[in-house]
């Protein structure tokens, strides 16, 4: 673990504090910090931090909505539960390049679905992955579908830790079964949620194989992630200091948003049923 | 809610498997018909795809078993290297266990697609590019927080007097592991086990990056190379059919576990 993980971020540390690119043969060269200055100028790189951050929190957010209703659902007992289950995972279960390609031609433009179904309802063209505004979004979706299941999982853990009792005693007393969502459901499954919230913020804003397949960073590089900038730095224009640079900028930005979201719930109160 | 179930239930059946049901009716479909709407039903079907696909080369069950090798091997390491150190660490005083605890979260939580680059390096200097013995190191190094989150958690759920008493019996550590705390933790250990063979299975940016040679490529890679091929005409039927034949596998994996992978996300991320 400390060779998969501590490694690499001493080694950025020190490489981003060097130029090695094939201005220099690929021999690292000290350069005393232009990497971080020439980060701290480069559009290319916030644009795509406020795109990764972004895609993260639209995907999380309708993701946790999604998983919520989904979880309530399979929790239920009803005949044919164990397959639909495992049906309803199967989207998390695929590998993301994988379907990527498949919602690349559902996306398609003119002979996709979708667009075979605007045009049959006398729309103009979609243009799903050809348009800046709007592309991102479809990216959502394709990241929504794929990794719901992973947190209606999480949820249904949490639901099956709420004791039959409870809705029992709520019900004698007199509460709706419709009141009991909030009164019982959400407040027990908040640190579910947040885990949640947490696991998927982090995966999101790592986001690659999905948005590399699906869009390859365009149009005009308007779904470009930090991830793939990395890459992109490092596998295409071969200049590794300046990628291990954007790596740790990328890595600081993400661990920025988490300790202040951490910070804000814990302000809040949230995060106590946690702790105990 | 309850006389809307049945419509909930199809709602959320469609969603999870249409993407999927198209993906298999391209596969069955023409080239031609993919693009020209205009082709009568009857002659718009094919199994061309399939069979382009199979007599590629490499052949497409080449890729199948690649990925295979490498999801077993590295399943086969972390399992081998998180049963031992999880163990250790559930014996460890409450105050070390929650250090550890949050240390290992947060390498769960890493984006690890930020490590490539510094693994590539790594795999470049111990000359362990191409090769798929070679890939399952990183994996399970990768795979192991997660690991270690679900194995610690069953550990700690075992009473401690079961192990002193197997102690007092005299039977040594490997023993008591194999005869005592194996048996109870064999259901943790297989949901954990699946997690990791599907993240090795999946696995895209390390894999891209230490692997070129064709016949070596695991799935998502040679998936995504026919993607990449033009970015004008990706073949999607022949896509399509790959995709179908790329999912079987998983498709029988979760019908099966489909009880262990909910119990061994139940068990242990949430606890942390």
């Amino acid at each position: 673990m400390a060779l998969v993980f501590g490694w690499p971020m001493l080694r950025y540390s020190w490489l981003s504090m060097h130029a090695s690119s094939v201005l220099t043969g690929l021999e690292p060269v000290s350069n005393q910090g232009a990497n971080w200055i020439r980060l701290l100028e480069d559009a290319r790189f916030w644009q795509d931090a406020v795109q990764t951050l972004r895609f993260a929190a639209l995907s999380v957010g309708l993701e946790i909505v999604l998983a919520l209703a989904m979880a309530l659902l399979l929790d239920q007992r009803w005949r044919g539960r164990g397959v639909v289950r495992a049906l309803s995972l199967l989207p998390w279960a695929l590998p993301t390049t994988m379907m990527a390609l498949g919602w690349r031609w559902i996306f398609n433009t003119p002979y996709g679905p979708l667009e075979q179904m605007a045009q049959s309802a006398g729309l103009s063209p979609l243009n799903l992955l050809s348009n800046p505004d709007w592309t991102w979004l479809a990216t959502v979706m394709a990241d929504v579908w794929k990794t719901t299941p992973f947190i209606t999982l999480l949820l249904l853990a949490g639901l099956q830790t709420i004791p039959d009792d409870l809705y029992s005693a709520f019900r004698l007393e007199g509460g709706k079964t419709r009141q009991a969502l909030t009164a019982i459901t959400l407040p027990l499954l908040t640190p579910y949620i947040l885990i949640g919230i947490l696991f998927r913020t982090a995966q999101a804003a790592g986001v690659f194989d999905l948005i590399q397949v699906l869009t390859g960073g365009g149009p005009a590089g308007s779904t470009e992630s930090i991830a793939q900038y990395a890459y992109l730095n490092a596998m295409r224009f071969l200049d590794f200091g300046y990628s291990a640079t954007v790596m740790l900028a990328g890595f600081v930005l993400l661990s920025l948003v988490i300790f202040t979201a951490a910070v804000l719930l814990q302000i809040s109160g949230l995060l106590r049923p946690l702790k105990s | 809610m309850n006389r809307s179930r049945p419509l909930w239930i199809a709602l959320l059946l469609i969603w999870s498997l249409l993407p999927m049901l198209w993906q298999l009716i391209t596969s069955f479909t023409s080239s031609d018909a993919l693009v020209n709407a205009d082709i009568p039903f009857q002659q718009r079907w094919t199994l061309a795809h399939y069979r382009e696909l199979l007599s590629g080369d490499p052949p497409f069950w080449r890729y199948l078993f690649n990925s295979s090798l490498v999801g077993g091997l590295s399943t086969l390491l972390t399992l081998l290297l998180a049963v031992p150190a999880a163990y250790g660490i559930a014996r460890m005083a409450p105050a070390f266990r929650r250090t550890i605890r949050t240390v290992v979260g947060a390498a769960a939580l890493f984006p690890y697609v930020l490590l490539f680059l510094a693994l590539l390096e790594l795999a470049r200097a111990f000359q362990m590019g191409n090769n798929l013995l070679a890939i399952a190191l990183p994996y399970a190094g990768l795979a192991l927080p997660l690991a270690l989150l679900l194995l610690i958690s069953a550990f700690e759920g075992l009473p401690n007097e079961l192990d002193d008493a197997a102690r007092l019996e005299g039977l040594g550590l490997l023993d008591r592991l194999r005869w005592v705390l194996m048996p109870l933790i064999a259901p943790a250990t297989a949901s954990t086990g699946i997690l990791v063979f599907l993240f090795a299975w999946n696995e895209y940016p390390i894999a891209l990056t230490w692997l070129s040679r064709d016949d070596l490529l695991t799935l998502p890679v040679a998936m995504a190379r026919i993607a990449g091929s033009s970015i004008y005409a990706v073949p999607y039927g022949a896509y399509a059919a790959a995709t179908v034949l790329g999912s079987l596998p998983l498709l029988a994996l979760v019908l099966l576990c489909q009880r262990q992978i909910v119990a061994g996300l139940t068990n242990g991320a949430v606890k942390g």
